[in-house]
């Protein structure tokens, strides 16, 4: 996400992105913690959550991502900063394993094993990695700006 | 640039991963249906999938004077229509014919994704109708041909299925309870308001029915209840008395297990020439269009039939946790397969001698059809020949034509069966919302 020379547009959207895109990153996190639970229990109740979870946390994804594309890709104020296009990537990976972890959640008890683990481990680890990445060109961002950020 | 490419490489990985998983979803079935039916069925290796194959019909019903087609030899009638999700039939000593109408309660709690998008999927099959939670009695009128008289017999039933007539005592058995009334013969409706002889497994029912059958000698009385998930995904602990043929004694209301593993058995019935009870079972679907076959047996005290932990026979199913093989050990491996997802509701040994000889001693099955396989299967009525009390030889379709050609639309779907006064094949439709009648065509 880009958040240089805002335009009054470009600002609602980066609100927008502020405000939705920790969220999917949460939701699979908790999915993971969940699988994690239910792999090692066996109780449904784990895994039934672990599910709504997943499916919560990508329509929770579909805004924010949309505007990481745009802003990314197509932006005509588009100026990409070290690690944007990473980041971008990152996201696909996350997304789409988490697409496919939504229907390995969707069979019956313990089928979703272990796949649903290893899913959930790859969208986590690939958003994590990107999420590291832009925050190292925050600390950049600060130290140039003092204090304002 | 570097970066680019790789990213590039990533993301063409990644939509083929895509790709290769989702082309594992659409699975047709590849086994010659025919190779599933008897005592030995063909088992392919069980699969896991992102979306398991699914193809359900539309329900439209029956338009004007169309019927299901029965092989030559037959005739088919419509003795009652526009009924409200008729499921199980009885027929008592003085002709009259008595019709559970229900579906089921609709209490089973939305807990996954899954459940929201498959209610969807199968309520346009016509299946998901409301039942009417009563019973019709159906009377033929004098000397005259065409449709039945209809009476409204009992009301405020709560998802009732099965139905036993033993003496003056009338039994149906609600989703949770078994109840008992006292019969007059020739009432229109039933003047007895009832009382509850026992309760019977009722959270979250998944499977609904009770199917109910009384012994011989009316002292007992055997319940089908089946499982309260496809494989357990509900969690073991709301399994209890459930996939599982309860016998309740008569007097008392007092149950106990009769037989286990069976996951949703219906269609309880006594062989008439062995003296064993039989039933019908449906088995476990998501694990592919040629698994696992429903089945028809013998059912014996404590056996016990795989269900979660493995199914015909020693098959183990690795979705269950913890796994079971000090009990998978002991599966009794079932006698008859009837194919995989026909969904049997309706089974009925024919005694009679209304029909042809051909259908003389052995078994009418009633199948409902089939929502987790391409192309559909079910939607039928079998017949399996029986000697010295066993299956013999290959089940034959003997109604069929329930759904349009390009498998699109479902006009019906057959459930309970009887045999009537004039040893006739009673069958209820509960999409079509119809109880038909098969006589031999020469009467």
């Amino acid at each position: 996400m880009t958040a240089a020379h805002p335009s009054p547009r470009y600002s609602f959207a980066t609100a927008i992105f502020g405000l939705l895109d920790p969220i999917p990153f949460g939701f699979f996190v908790a999915t993971l913690m969940f699988d994690i639970i239910y792999a090692n229990s066996a109780n449904v109740l784990w895994i039934k959550g672990a599910s709504w979870l997943v499916s919560i946390g990508l329509v929770f994804a579909i805004i924010p991502q949309l505007i990481n594309l745009y802003a990314v890709w197509f932006s005509k104020y588009r100026v990409r900063m070290r690690g944007d296009v990473a980041n971008f990537w990152l996201n696909v990976v996350g997304i789409v394993a988490a697409i496919i972890n939504a229907f390995v959640h969707s069979r019956d008890a313990y089928a979703t094993m272990p796949d649903a683990l290893w899913l959930s481990f790859v969208t986590v680890v690939a958003m994590s990695i990107g999420r590291i990445i832009l925050s190292g060109r925050n600390v950049t961002y600060k130290e140039i700006n003092h204090g304002q950020a | 640039m570097d970066k680019l490419e790789q990213n590039r490489r990533l993301k063409l990985g990644a939509a083929a991963g895509l790709a290769l998983l989702l082309a594992a979803c659409s699975e047709k079935a590849s086994i010659d249906p025919s190779r599933q039916l008897g005592s030995n069925p063909e088992l392919p290796k069980a699969q896991d999938f992102l979306v398991p194959p699914m193809q359900v019909p539309e329900g439209v019903g029956w338009k004007g004077d169309a019927r299901p087609q029965v092989v030559s030899g037959l005739r088919i009638e419509k003795i009652a229509s526009g009924l409200l999700h008729p499921r199980q039939l009885l027929v008592l000593p003085n002709g009259d014919v008595l019709v559970v109408e229900a579906n089921g309660p609709g209490e089973e709690a939305v807990t996954t994704p899954k459940q929201l998008i498959a209610g969807m999927v199968k309520g346009r099959s016509g299946k998901s109708g409301k039942g009417g939670n009563r019973v019709t009695l159906l009377r033929k009128k004098a000397g005259s041909t065409g449709e039945w008289e209809q009476h409204v017999y009992i009301e405020h039933l709560h998802s009732p299925f099965g139905i036993q007539l033993v003496g003056d005592t009338l039994y149906v058995a609600n989703t949770g309870n078994i109840m008992k009334y006292r019969y007059v013969p020739g009432e229109t409706k039933m003047s007895d308001p009832g009382v509850e002889l026992g309760d019977l497994p009722s959270t979250v029912n998944h499977h609904w029915t009770k199917a109910l059958l009384a012994s011989p000698d009316g002292k007992k009385l055997y319940v089908g209840s089946g499982s309260n998930s496809n494989i357990t995904e509900n969690g073991l602990e709301v399994e209890y008395r459930r996939a599982a043929v309860l016998e309740v004694d008569a007097a008392t209301g007092a149950s106990r297990v009769f037989a286990s593993g069976i996951r949703n058995p219906t269609g309880l019935q006594w062989e008439p020439q062995s003296g064993k009870l039989w039933a019908i079972a449906n088995e476990r679907d998501e694990i592919g269009a040629d698994l696992v076959p429903d089945y028809l047996t013998s059912v014996r005290e404590k056996g016990f039939y795989g269900w979660p932990y493995s199914y015909y026979g020693q098959h183990v199913d690795h979705r269950v946790k913890p796994q079971r093989p000090d009990l998978v050990k002991t599966a009794i491996k079932p006698d008859y397969a009837l194919g995989s997802h026909v969904a049997a509701l309706g089974l009925l040994f024919y005694t009679g001698t209304g029909l042809p000889a051909q259908y003389r001693g052995g078994a009418f099955v009633a199948e409902h059809g089939s929502w987790d396989r391409t192309p559909l299967s079910g939607y039928q009525v079998v017949y399996v020949p029986f000697e010295n009390g066993m299956p013999k030889g290959q089940a034959q379709p003997v109604v069929t034509g329930f759904y349009s050609a390009d498998e699109k639309q479902l006009y019906g779907a057959p459930v309970g069966m009887a045999q009537d006064a004039a040893g006739a094949l009673l069958i209820a439709d509960d999409v079509g919302n119809v109880v038909w009648r098969v006589t031999s065509a020469g009467q």
